[in-house]
C-alpha cells in the first residue's frame, strides 16, 4: 500500500511502546473473542454445565437451520440498502453543511440529534410514529391525500427498519465526512478558482478523489454495522416476549447464546457472520487499491 | 511457537474454568461470629427492590450474622446477569427462579438440593399451598421452594362496561359469554372506521396468559403425560384456538398483532380494550389507572373451568458457600412474617395460606378489587408447565402462531408445523 | 452559468434539501420531547405542543429512588475515562499502521479488523471469563481499562485520516531532525484534531449508551450506570405503554451526549476553516 517512515535505532522502541497498548488488546481480543468463539463454536455449551466437544455438527446444523437462513437473508436485504443509502446520505449532508451558509451548526446539531438518541428511546418514538391507527406518518400521509400503511406488518416492515436505522447512522456519517472533507487542503480549491474552474468541475476533480478514503472507511464499518443490526431492528419488531417480526442475524445469536442454553451453536452463527464479512471486507479491500486516493 | 501455546492454553484453562465453582461440601458449620454475606438476586420492579430491602431488615433483626445483598433487575436484564455469572462460576447464593425454568437449572446441576433443610424443618411447608410446590417435585427432593405465585383471572375496565351497558363478568361466564361481551365492548367511536375502543386484547405468545387456560376449558392439555408430544394441536385444543382467532378475525374485538403493537404492550392498561387475562403481578401497575376496574375468574368451556398457575420461587446456587445461611433467608421469607411483607408487595399473592386467606391480602390498603378471585381460582387451576427447554419450546410455538395472529396466515395449516417444531424441541431436550 | 448564479443555485437547493432533511431527523426527536411533557391521557394524541404541557413525567421519574444522581455520576466517569483511553492508543496505533513502516503492519492490522466483526452478545461470556480472572467482576474497571488498549474502530479511523498528510510533511520534519514520536506529536497529532473530536463523540456516546457491559459488570442498581438503571426503571413502562415517563427518561439520558457533540463539533469548524496544510 503505502511506504512509510523507517524507524531509526532507538525509535524501535518508540515504535513498539506506541503499538504496546494495542497489541495488548489484541491479545484480548484474539483470545476473548476470536479464539474463543471459534473454540466455543465446535463445543455444546448451555453455560451452566461444561462446555461439551462436538466438532463441526453446530456449523452442519446451520445448513438446515430455517430460523438461521430466515435471519441470514434478512440481514442480507437489509444490508444491500442500508450501506449505500447511509454512505451516499451521509456524504451529500456533509458536502452541503461544508458550504459557508449562515446556520451551519445548527443544522449539524439537528442532523446529529438521532446518533445521540438511545437505541431504545428512538425505537419507541419511531413505534409511536409508525402506529397504523394512531401513528403520526400515516396522519401526514392522510393530510396529503393518501392512504396510511401499515409499517410494521411484513410487506413493509424491512421500509420501517431501514428508515429508522438509516435515520440514526447519517449523523456518525455525516461527521466522518466533515472530518474527511477538512482534511482536504484549501489550496487545492483556491488554485482551481484561480483556474476558472465551476463548482461542479472542483466537486469532481478535487473533492471527491480526496474524499474516498473516508468513503472507504464509512463504507467498512457501515457493513459492519449492517451486518451486525440488532438495537433498533429488536425494538421495533418486538412482539410478545422476547419474539421478532424481522429476525436478523445478531438476534438469532442473542437467542441460542442466551434464551435456548445453546452458546456453542451461537458461537458458529457468529463465526459465519464474521466470515461473511470477512468476504465483504476482502472485497473492499480489493476496492481501495484501485479507487481510493490518499493525496 | 510460544505465541501460539499460551492462546490455547487460556482457551483450555477457560474450559475447565466453568468446570470448578460446583461441589463446595455442604452444611459448612457456621462457626464464628463474622457476619456471613448472602447474595440474593431476582428481578422486578424498582418499588420491589425498596420492600426487599425491608424485608431483609427485618431479618437481619432475626439473624444478625447473616447481611443479605439484594440485587433486583429487569426481566431481562437478570437473566442475562444470571446466566453470565453461572459460566463464570460465580454464582449469587441465592436468585429468584421462574418456575418453567426450574428444570432447565436443576437437571443441569447448578441448584443446591434443599432437602436435607426441609427434612430438617418437617413443618415448615404445612400451610403453603400444596399447587405451589408441585413445580419444584422432583425424585431427589425439593431444588427450590416458591416465594409467591399467580393465577390468571380476568381484569375488566368496570367504566367501559358500565357505558356500554354490559354486565359485568361473572364467576359463571363461558367463552361464549366472553365472546359476546367483547363484541359489545368494541366501538368505533367516532365513525371513522378505525375500531377506538376493543372488547378484548391477550397476550398470545405466552400459553400463561390466555391460550392454556382456553385449551384446558375445552378439554384439551398442552403435552402428553410423558412430555413427549405437544397436543396442543388436537382437536379440543383447537376449539380453543379457533375461539381466539375468530375473535380477532371475525368479530374485530381482539386487535390483531400489528395492530397492537402501536399501543405498547399493555393494551388494557392504555384503555384501549375493556378485558384482558393477566396475572396479580399487574396490580400495582394497573393501580395508576384512570379508570375503575376489577377481576373475575377465567371463563367456563365446555370441559369446565381453568386457569393457569405459576409461581416465583428461590434457589440456592450449588456453588455457593452459605447455603445454611440462604436457607434461613429462605425460612423467614416464608414464615408469615415474611410473606405478610411480600404481600404488602402487592405483587403477588403469598404461597402460605394463613397470609393470603387473611386481611393482609384480601383486604390490601389502597385497592378496591375482589382480591379473592385469585385464591378461588386456585381450585381449577392448572399448573404451568415444567420442563427443560421451556425456552425453545416456547420461542417454537410463540413464534410459529405469530403469523396467524397477524392475519398472514391460515389457523390450522400452521397449527401442524407448529405441533412439528414443538415435538422436535422436545426430542433435543429429552 | 455565472460563477454568481451557479453559487446561488446551489445555495437555493442546500438550504431547501437541509431543511427539509432535518425536519425528518429531528422530527422523532420533537416527538419525544413533546411527548415527555404531555399527561398520559394525552399519549397517543397528534399534537406536537400538549394540551396540557405538565411536568409529572420528570417527577415520575425522581420519585422512584433509582439513586439517579450515583447513576449520572458512574456513566459521566466510565464514558470520560473510555473516551481518554481510546484517543490516546488508538491515536499511537494509528500513526504506526499509517506512517511506520514495519513488519507484519498488514497483518497486524487485519486482525485488529476482524476483532470488530465477532457481536458483542457473543464475546461478553468469554471476557467477563477474563476479568473474573483478574477478580475485577463488580468493579467498574473491566468496563474502562480495555479502552486503554486501542479499538479497531477507532484505531482504522485514524488510520484512515492520517494516510491524508501529505508526505513532505514527513520528510521535512525528518530533515529537521525530528524523532518518531515528534513527527506524531508535533505534526499528525493537530492536523488530526477532527477527527479526534469525532472519535471522541462517537467513543463517548458509545460508552454511555452501553448497556450489556455494565450490566454484567457492575452490581445492581444503584451501583450502576445510568442506561442500565433507566433500562431497569423502564421495563415496567414499556409493558403498560406509559410513553409519556419513558420519553421524559430518554430525554435526560440524551442531553450529556448533545452537551458533549456541542463542545467537540467546534473542532470541525477549526478543521474546515483551517486551510489544512501550508507548503
Amino acid at each position: 500500500m503505502q511506504a512509510g517512515v523507517v524507524p531509526k535505532g532507538r525509535e524501535r522502541l518508540t515504535l513498539w511502546l506506541m503499538l504496546t497498548p494495542t497489541l495488548i488488546g489484541l491479545a484480548f481480543g484474539v483470545l476473548g473473542s476470536i479464539l474463543a468463539t471459534l473454540a466455543l463454536s465446535l463445543t455444546k455449551w448451555d453455560l451452566l454445565t461444561p462446555p461439551r466437544w462436538t466438532g463441526l455438527s453446530n456449523y452442519v446444523a446451520l445448513f438446515t437451520d430455517e430460523k438461521f437462513t430466515r435471519a441470514l437473508l434478512n440481514t442480507f436485504k437489509f444490508s444491500a440498502l442500508y450501506v449505500p443509502s447511509v454512505v451516499v446520505l451521509s456524504l451529500v449532508v456533509a458536502m452541503l453543511l461544508s458550504r459557508k451558509i449562515r446556520g451551519v451548526s445548527i443544522f449539524r446539531t439537528m442532523y446529529f440529534l438521532p446518533a445521540v438518541t438511545s437505541a431504545v428511546a428512538a425505537a419507541l418514538v419511531w413505534n409511536m410514529i409508525f402506529g397504523k391507527d394512531t401513528g403520526i406518518l400515516n396522519a401526514i400521509i392522510a393530510f396529503f391525500g393518501g392512504k396510511g400503511l401499515c409499517w410494521v406488518c411484513s410487506d413493509h416492515i424491512l421500509t420501517a427498519v431501514l428508515i429508522v436505522n438509516v435515520w440514526g447512522a447519517i449523523g456518525e456519517g455525516m461527521i466522518i465526512f466533515l472530518a474527511g472533507l477538512a482534511a482536504i487542503p484549501r489550496e487545492y480549491y483556491e488554485a482551481a478558482a484561480i483556474d476558472g474552474a465551476s463548482e461542479s468541475r472542483k466537486f469532481f476533480r478535487i473533492t471527491v478523489p480526496l474524499v474516498t478514503p473516508s468513503i472507504f472507511f464509512l463504507s467498512i464499518i457501515t457493513t459492519i454495522n449492517a451486518f451486525q443490526a440488532y438495537d433498533y431492528i429488536y425494538m421495533l419488531t418486538r412482539r410478545g416476549q422476547g419474539d421478532s417480526s424481522f429476525p436478523v442475524i445478531v438476534y438469532s445469536i442473542y437467542r441460542n447464546a442466551w434464551n435456548f442454553f445453546n452458546y456453542g451453536g451461537a458461537s458458529a452463527q457468529a463465526v459465519e457472520l464474521a466470515v461473511l464479512i470477512i468476504l465483504l471486507m476482502a472485497f473492499y479491500f480489493w476496492l481501495e487499491r484501485r479507487y481510493v486516493f490518499y493525496e | 511457537m510460544k505465541k501460539l501455546l499460551f492462546p490455547f492454553l487460556l482457551i483450555a484453562a477457560m474450559l475447565l474454568a466453568s468446570c470448578g465453582g460446583q461441589a463446595t461440601p455442604a452444611g459448612e458449620p457456621a462457626a464464628g461470629a463474622a457476619p456471613v454475606e448472602l447474595t440474593f438476586m431476582m428481578w422486578g420492579a424498582p418499588e420491589e427492590l425498596a420492600v426487599w430491602n425491608k424485608i431483609v431488615e427485618e431479618f437481619q433483626t432475626q439473624s444478625p450474622n447473616i447481611k443479605v445483598n439484594v440485587e433486583v433487575s429487569d426481566w431481562t436484564a437478570y437473566w442475562e446477569k444470571l446466566k453470565t455469572m453461572l459460566a463464570a462460576g460465580t454464582p449469587p447464593d441465592l436468585f429468584a427462579m421462574d418456575a418453567p425454568y426450574y428444570l432447565d437449572y436443576q437437571t443441569r446441576g447448578v441448584l443446591k438440593n434443599l432437602q436435607p433443610y426441609l427434612d430438617q424443618n418437617p413443618d415448615l411447608l404445612t400451610g403453603v399451598y400444596p399447587q405451589t410446590l408441585e413445580a419444584y417435585q422432583t425424585a431427589e427432593g425439593y431444588f427450590g421452594l416458591p416465594r409467591d405465585f399467580q393465577t390468571i383471572v380476568l381484569f375488566y375496565n368496570k367504566d367501559m362496561f358500565d357505558k356500554a351497558g354490559v354486565a359485568y363478568p361473572t364467576a359463571d361466564w363461558t367463552y361464549d359469554d366472553l365472546r359476546k361481551a367483547s363484541k359489545d365492548l368494541t366501538l368505533d367511536t367516532n365513525g371513522d372506521g378505525v375500531t377506538e375502543q376493543y372488547g378484548f386484547t391477550a397476550d398470545l405468545w405466552d400459553m400463561e396468559l390466555a391460550w392454556s387456560s382456553a385449551i384446558w376449558a375445552y378439554g384439551g392439555d398442552i403435552f402428553s403425560a410423558d412430555r413427549t408430544r405437544t397436543l396442543i394441536g388436537e382437536p379440543a385444543a383447537r376449539q380453543a384456538w379457533q375461539v381466539f382467532h375468530d375473535m380477532m378475525f371475525q368479530d374485530k374485538s381482539m386487535p390483531d398483532v400489528n395492530t397492537a403493537a402501536q399501543y405498547g404492550l399493555d393494551l388494557y392498561q392504555a384503555g384501549i380494550a375493556a378485558m384482558t387475562p393477566i396475572g396479580h403481578w399487574a396490580v400495582p401497575g394497573y393501580n395508576t389507572v384512570a379508570f375503575k376496574w376489577d377481576v373475575a375468574p377465567m371463563p367456563k368451556g365446555p370441559a369446565g373451568q381453568a386457569t393457569s398457575v405459576n409461581s416465583a420461587g428461590f434457589v440456592v446456587a450449588e456453588g455457593s458457600k452459605h447455603p445454611d445461611e440462604a436457607f434461613e433467608f429462605i425460612k423467614f421469607v416464608l414464615s408469615p412474617g415474611g410473606q405478610t411483607r411480600l404481600t404488602e408487595l402487592g405483587f403477588a399473592i403469598p404461597v402460605l395460606q394463613s397470609v393470603a386467606e387473611s386481611p393482609v391480602f384480601l383486604q390490601q390498603a389502597g385497592y378496591s378489587i375482589d382480591q379473592k378471585v385469585f385464591l378461588d381460582s386456585l381450585a381449577f387451576a392448572h399448573m404451568k408447565p415444567v420442563f427443560k427447554g421451556y425456552d425453545e419450546w416456547a420461542a417454537a410455538v410463540g413464534d410459529g402462531m405469530i403469523p396467524i395472529w397477524t392475519g398472514e396466515a391460515e389457523l390450522n395449516p400452521t397449527l401442524d408445523e407448529v405441533v412439528q417444531a414443538a415435538d422436535e424441541v422436545l426430542a433435543k431436550n429429552k | 452559468m455565472s460563477r454568481q448564479n451557479e453559487k446561488l443555485v446551489l445555495d437555493i437547493v442546500t438550504y431547501g434539501f437541509l431543511a427539509l432533511g432535518a425536519v425528518l431527523m429531528v422530527g422523532p426527536f420533537l416527538w419525544m420531547v413533546s411527548t415527555s411533557f404531555k399527561l398520559p391521557a394525552d399519549q397517543f394524541g397528534r399534537t406536537l405542543i400538549p394540551p396540557t404541557p405538565t411536568l409529572q413525567n420528570f417527577q415520575a421519574l425522581f420519585s422512584v429512588d433509582i439513586g439517579y444522581p450515583g447513576l449520572f455520576f458512574n456513566s459521566t466517569y466510565i464514558s470520560l475515562l473510555v473516551t481518554v483511553g481510546q484517543l490516546l492508543t488508538c491515536a499511537m496505533a494509528a500513526f504506526c499502521f499509517a506512517v511506520v513502516k514495519f513488519r507484519g503492519r498488514e497483518f497486524l492490522f487485519t486482525l485488529l479488523l476482524v476483532t470488530l466483526m465477532i457481536p458483542a452478545q457473543v464475546t461478553l461470556i468469554p471476557n467477563f471469563i477474563i476479568f473474573k480472572w483478574l477478580h475485577l467482576i463488580g468493579t467498574s474497571v473491566p468496563l474502562w481499562l480495555p479502552a486503554f488498549w486501542g479499538g479497531a474502530f477507532g484505531t482504522f479511523l485514524l488510520r484512515q485520516y492520517f494516510l491524508t498528510v501529505p508526505r513532505e510533511l514527513v520528510d521535512a520534519s525528518r530533515m529537521d531532525g525530528a524523532s518518531l514520536f515528534q513527527i506524531f506529536w508535533r505534526v499528525y497529532m493537530p492536523l488530526a484534531k477532527p477527527a479526534l473530536a469525532a472519535l471522541a463523540i462517537f467513543t463517548f456516546q458509545g460508552a454511555w449508551n452501553d448497556l450489556l457491559h455494565p450490566l454484567i459488570y457492575l452490581p445492581a442498581v444503584p451501583n450502576t450506570t445510568l442506561t442500565v438503571g433507566l433500562a431497569f426503571f423502564q421495563q415496567q413502562l414499556i409493558l403498560g405503554g406509559k410513553y409519556t415517563v419513558l420519553m421524559a427518561g430518554a430525554l435526560t439520558s440524551i442531553l450529556p451526549l448533545l452537551l458533549v457533540f456541542l463542545v467537540a463539533q467546534k473542532q470541525f469548524i477549526e478543521g474546515i476553516a483551517l486551510s489544512g496544510v501550508k507548503r
